[in-house]
């Protein structure tokens, strides 16, 4: 009874670590290359919004975020030389079905610069097109979802249908999305003036 | 309203994981029969739910993630809640034979039931806190029976309809959630 | 019909997983809103499929009665993870797009009930034919299904304007609602069909009678 037993775990061991060490093998193979890839992704996100910047330091542990939803993954500090650009907070926060991540870029005068969508899996057509390049929320000034963030004041209320205009049928990610970057732009600009920067 | 609260109402009604997300559909179509029964289930499926969640969160926290063994995500959740599913099956065979003999085949396909690794791999994703992810598996699991017992009373009720032919058998069923489905949408602008 | 063009063919319309099973359901409805996305999950489905009826297949004889399901398991949860890691590595934007749905291959019903039912206790060859003719009768629902969501829900094949300007997409479509609808329209079709093919003399005899 307890040979048949060991030799059915033995079995089981041996074909537990011989998927284990396949996994390991390929993991080894892509896991340097998924890395690779969101440094990319990053770096091009950040160069999107500060395209002068040719510096940048993590600042992400000196950041705190005023909502418990919403987290900070990221903040970096982007210089150009010694001139100081802003600030980028990388955040995610929840949206309609999955957790959304935007970068947005904060000037040092409190007003932000320019916000871009990391990662949004909401309804296509719907949701997703927050991060649709050719789709205008307004139609007449083509302007995009993120798009009419550029100047916006970090210390606006931030409110859906008031000061920020909605994507069609998707109040509730224009809402999710709007509310990261109130937090982003909060957190950046308290940074900003602890710095000594303007606010 | 506490994040937990939040969490929680979102789970069981506006992203119901099975009329919003389409997950657990198999036991959805294939147990909804009556009323009872969907019941019977969907108290397995929570109980099993929640401790599915508590186990992975830990094992996520405080073994793959110090290792860097996050890889092996799926290998180790799903075998986990295989394990679970075991162990629930022994128990109740000791301890409540009629109803381990009425679930019959349903309660080891509990394993192959999509919601329960997708709200594990969900705590993860979302980043839920122990007890948020505790919060969130009770919901799910509540959205899932709910979902359920709303099919199985329709299907009661259709029993003597006439349905066109081309729609007789499953065909109906899923037109019946797709409505179902439809004032679901409605939820969505629930919690601010 | 020989044994092993029947093999194939089962899995495509007779014994569609989707349509007739009724397995495997989840990913299908959820990742249908868009083409791009149905066909990578096909692509992905299919790929543990063939990968992990083959290999149980192989060692068939080696995999004790009493513990062949947690072997199972860990078989299709390492092939998953790889086709997981490899879409990471090489197709982000996709993984990204399908979320959870890559992982949850592993708890797919078609692979477990297959290799159960079938890669357990057939050859390689058969069970390899087997794997190919199912993952095509689910890649061929995905995919229809995911051009008419596409196309009436958006307008858009792979992202691509199809329908002209004037035309208002119908979001319906692509919300679940409309997955559950169109789902329902794609069974009655596959039932429709198996009828016509069960009951042509050279066909294979359908013993339900049809539904």
């Amino acid at each position: 009874m307890i040979k048949s037993m060991l030799k059915l775990g033995i079995v089981l061991a041996l074909f537990a670590s011989g998927a284990c060490g396949a996994l390991a093998i390929v993991y080894s193979i892509t896991g340097p290359v998924i890395k690779t890839q969101e440094e990319r992704a990053l770096n091009a996100a950040l160069k999107d919004i500060f395209p002068t910047a040719d510096s940048f330091k993590d600042i992400t542990r000196e950041l705190t975020s005023s909502d418990p939803k919403i987290e900070i993954l990221n903040a970096y500090e982007m210089k150009e030389g010694d001139k100081l650009l802003g600030v980028a907070v990388k955040a995610t926060g929840p949206s309609y079905s999955t957790n959304a991540i935007l970068l947005t870029g904060i000037n040092t005068d409190g007003t932000i610069k320019q916000v871009r969508v990391l990662q949004l899996s909401d309804t296509p057509g719907l949701g997703a097109n927050a991060a649709n390049p050719a789709y205008y929320v307004d139609k007449a000034r083509k302007i995009t979802f993120t798009g009419q963030f550029i100047g916006k004041k970090t210390t606006d209320p931030f409110i859906v249908k008031d000061d920020v205009q909605t994507l069609t049928a998707a109040t509730i990610t224009s809402r999710s999305l709007s509310e990261i970057v109130k937090v982003s732009g909060e957190a950046a600009s308290q940074y900003l003036s602890r710095k000594g920067g303007a606010q | 309203m506490p994040v937990a609260l939040k969490i929680f109402i979102s789970a069981l009604l506006i992203n119901n994981i099975i009329l919003m997300r389409f997950i657990g559909l198999c036991p959805y179509i294939g147990m909804s029969t009556d009323v009872k029964q969907s019941v019977g289930m969907g108290f397995a499926v929570t109980f099993v739910m929640v401790m599915a969640s508590t186990v992975t969160w830990a094992l996520y926290h405080f073994v793959l993630l110090p290792l860097g063994l996050e890889f092996l995500q799926i290998l180790v959740f799903i075998l986990i809640i295989a394990s679970l599913v075991q162990l629930v099956e022994f128990y109740l065979k000791k301890a409540a034979p009629a109803l381990y003999l009425s679930m019959g085949i349903y309660l080891p396909l509990i394993t192959t039931n999509c919601a329960i690794l997708a709200v594990t791999f969900d705590n993860i994703t979302a980043g839920h806190t122990f007890f948020q992810s505790i919060a969130y598996s009770v919901g799910v699991a509540l959205g899932f029976m709910l979902a359920m017992v709303l099919l199985a009373g329709l299907r009661t009720r259709i029993r003597t309809a006439a349905i066109p032919p081309f729609l007789r058998g499953n065909p109906i069923l899923f037109v019946l959630s797709s409505l179902v489905a439809v004032s679901f949408m409605g939820f969505a602008g629930l919690i601010k | 019909m020989n044994q092993r063009t029947s093999v194939f063919l089962q899995g495509l319309v007779i014994e569609n997983p989707l349509a007739i099973i009724m397995i495997g359901l989840c990913s299908a409805l959820a990742v249908t809103t868009s083409v791009a996305n149905g066909i990578g999950m096909s692509l992905a489905m299919t790929f543990v499929l063939v990968t992990s009826e083959v290999i149980i297949s192989l060692f068939r004889k080696l995999i004790p009665e009493s513990v062949r399901i947690p072997i199972f398991i860990i078989i299709i949860a390492a092939f998953t993870t790889m086709v997981d890691l490899v879409m990471k590595a090489y197709f982000p934007d996709l993984s990204k797009a399908m979320g959870v749905f890559i992982p949850l291959i592993v708890v797919n019903c078609i692979i477990m009930g297959r290799v159960e039912a079938f890669a357990s206790k057939q050859s390689v060859s058969n069970a390899f034919l087997d794997a190919l003719g199912m993952g095509l009768g689910y890649t061929w629902v995905l995919i229809s299904m995911s051009v008419v969501r596409e196309l009436l829900g958006n307008g858009t094949i792979l992202g691509i304007q199809i329908m002209p300007e004037a035309y208002q997409p119908i979001l319906f479509f692509v919300l679940p609602p409309g997955g559950f609808l169109v789902f329902a329209l794609f069974i009655s079709f596959n039932l429709f069909m198996k009828k016509k093919w069960t009951k042509s003399p050279s066909g294979i005899s359908d013993p339900e009678g049809g539904n």
